[in-house]
């Protein structure tokens, strides 16, 4: 064998073996998703599913903005976790991995908040199950499919305002009544109603893997955001801005090392896509203006970037902490004068 | 390759007749294609892959992997700015597809057919009872091997090195990047090496003008409306899903184009950029100085 045909084979060599570590990464991954960033557990949401939204707990504890942020500033915050974690042995910050949100009615008036949420984690049931049933009153159970169903408020009628059910032992999922025992039976069953909603499916695919928060819903989801904004007269002046409708919105973000956000809405059209382009990046344009009074928006407005491909409209952001410290307002004694002797 | 009495003619139809052969082979039939196009490939590959200008692509496109071990080194001591995805991104994207590929793929094809001329060696080619585009193909393919030998273990090892910073925990999720990443870097080689092998046939100094080509013509990807759509660039880069935000000019105009489109336009360059090299080298006359 010559020695160009040594190197070649070596550079083969790796690149089969990083393709094989990569597959085997892919397939052998234990948080592998089914669709996009849903794990399998999540596709017995109903099929009418118009949005849904994800939270990786672990990388939001984990990520400066929780460290610096919210956690500093809640002053309660432990001792609140510390009565969650006492009454059913549940440590939000260390025993959840995800949480999902769907809605199944968004745009439907008088439906707004036939929402179901979706906690996977490690959970110790029987003191959780306990917690639900003694925490307060009007908490009654029912079995669907072999699955126990905690109804909270059930009427004569046998409806509750509420419920929620274990899945299995890590995923628990509550909301209305209706979505609930829907979502426990396609479980049972071993169904994947999610999967026939094509469109939603189409959505998840497209989210950037690893993602810390990220949310997707197609246009029924966005029909109550307005229309139309004022025009840059601001409120009072006859000038608006129409804004195109969305087809559907996908949103991803990430919180280490720097805040990352990307959005993305699908317009009816091309004219449309850039017609909704041109006014975000007017928008930014407005807030680079404002640099002389406030430096820090030129570094918020440098921070974003919005592009067009065919029909779609994606606007990045990338902001540095040091950037969202800027914004912070001045706390009030550190500004506030001495006072005079 | 200037004119000049004292010149020898390699024309397209100076190949020799064939003689009877001592040992054996009908020589009175010409050699199939595939067979010369394998013949050359293997003749190429030898001088490509040990030569000086291989080194200096070693560094070229193994550097981003030097880099990224310095990253990785560096993360643990230092406040992040950017995430190790965002900085593979920015790897890809804006190293390799912008820069790295495209200069290596005009430093080899500009080369394919000028170097033999330039030493005076293509004669010997030439004048083999062979078809001149079975020689265009196996260099063409040793230029592809070569570059590819050279670029792709560097990207899977980039790869690794920063997305392994925090562990191998989700790293299943954006295995996906890595492959299409792979892909979109064979498409560069492939489209921007055809290019530069036409402009190597085409022109006796094809350096300069693909030099140009590249860091002046190619900002026009930054251009509103349809002038992206006239650069290769636009189109290789429209194909890389996690590309970083853009600066300046790109960041008011940037515009991604369709996948479909990219595919196609990237597919009917290749096939008309070899076609057109394959055609100029097969009827093109060349003229040596003695």
């Amino acid at each position: 064998m010559t020695r160009s045909r040594l190197v070649v084979l070596g550079s083969t060599v790796v690149v089969a073996a990083g393709a094989m570590a990569a597959l085997g990464a892919l397939y052998l991954d234990p948080a592998r998703a089914a669709v996009g960033p849903l794990p399998p557990q999540a596709l017995s949401l109903p099929a009418g599913t118009r949005y849904v939204m994800g939270l990786d707990v672990k990388r939001f504890v984990a990520s400066p903005l929780y460290t610096k942020y919210a956690a500093a500033r809640t002053a309660n915050r432990p001792q609140a976790f510390a009565e969650l974690e006492e009454k059913t042995g549940l440590n939000p910050e260390r025993d959840l991995d995800q949480v999902y949100i769907a809605g199944t009615q968004a745009g439907v008036p008088g439906r707004g908040g036939d929402a179901l949420v979706v906690v996977t984690g490690r959970f110790d049931r029987a003191k959780v199950a306990r917690a639900i049933e003694t925490e307060r009153k009007g908490v009654t159970s029912k079995n669907v499919s072999g699955t126990v169903v905690y109804l909270f408020d059930e009427n004569s009628a046998g409806k509750g305002t509420g419920a929620t059910a274990f899945l299995d032992d890590n995923t628990l999922v509550m909301g209305t009544q209706a979505s609930v025992e829907q979502t426990v039976v396609a479980r049972a069953k071993g169904e994947a109603p999610l999967r026939d909603n094509a469109a939603l499916l189409a959505l998840l695919e497209g989210v950037k893997p690893g993602s810390t928060f990220w949310m997707v819903g197609d246009k029924t989801l966005l029909s109550n955001m307005p229309k139309a904004i004022p025009g840059p007269g601001g409120p009072g002046t006859s000038q608006s801005i129409e804004l195109p409708a969305l087809k559907s919105l996908t949103v991803t973000g990430d919180l280490e090392p720097q805040v990352t956000l990307d959005i993305t809405g699908e317009a009816a059209d091309e004219p449309a896509a850039k017609n909704l382009a041109d006014v975000v990046r007017g928008f930014v344009a407005l807030a680079s203006l404002q640099a002389n009074q406030k430096p820090e928006l030129k570094q918020l407005a440098s921070a974003i970037s919005v592009t067009t491909e065919a029909s779609r409209v994606h606007v990045a952001a990338r902001v540095p902490y040091e950037v969202i410290d800027s914004l912070q307002p001045k706390r009030a004694s550190s500004a506030a004068p001495p006072n005079a002797p | 390759m200037s004119a000049s009495p004292a010149a020898s003619r390699v024309t397209p139809d100076s190949s020799p007749a064939s003689a009877p052969s001592t040992d054996g082979r009908d020589v009175t039939r010409p050699v199939t294609f595939w067979r010369a196009a394998r013949a050359v490939f293997d003749l190429s590959l030898e001088g490509m892959v040990w030569s000086r200008r291989s080194l200096l692509m070693v560094a070229l496109l193994g550097g981003p992997a030097l880099l990224s071990l310095a990253f990785r080194i560096l993360l643990t001591r230092l406040p992040p700015r950017v995430g190790a995805f965002d900085f593979y991104g920015v790897v890809v994207a804006f190293y390799y597809v912008r820069n790295a590929l495209p200069l290596a793929a005009l430093f080899y094809a500009t080369a394919l057919i000028a170097d033999e001329v330039e030493g005076r060696t293509i004669t010997y080619l030439l004048t083999r009872p062979i078809q001149r585009v079975s020689v265009l193909a196996g260099k063409f393919a040793a230029y592809l091997v070569t570059t590819l030998a050279l670029a792709l273990p560097a990207v899977v090892i980039t790869f690794f090195l920063l997305n392994t910073i925090r562990g191998w925990s989700g790293i299943g999720a954006i295995v996906p990047e890595l492959f299409r990443d792979m892909g979109v870097m064979v498409l560069t080689l492939v489209v921007y090496g055809a290019f530069f092998t036409l402009m190597g046939v085409l022109l006796r100094r094809p350096v300069i003008p693909g030099l140009l080509f590249l860091f002046v013509w190619e900002l026009l990807a930054n251009a509103p409306g349809y002038l992206p759509r006239f650069t290769i660039t636009a189109y290789l880069r429209s194909l890389i899903h996690h590309r970083p935000p853009d600066e300046g000019l790109a960041e008011i105009f940037a515009q991604v184009l369709p996948t479909a489109l990219c595919l196609e336009a990237v597919g009917a360059m290749i096939v008309v950029f070899l076609a057109g090299a394959a055609w100029i080298f097969s009827q093109r006359e060349y003229v040596l100085d003695q």
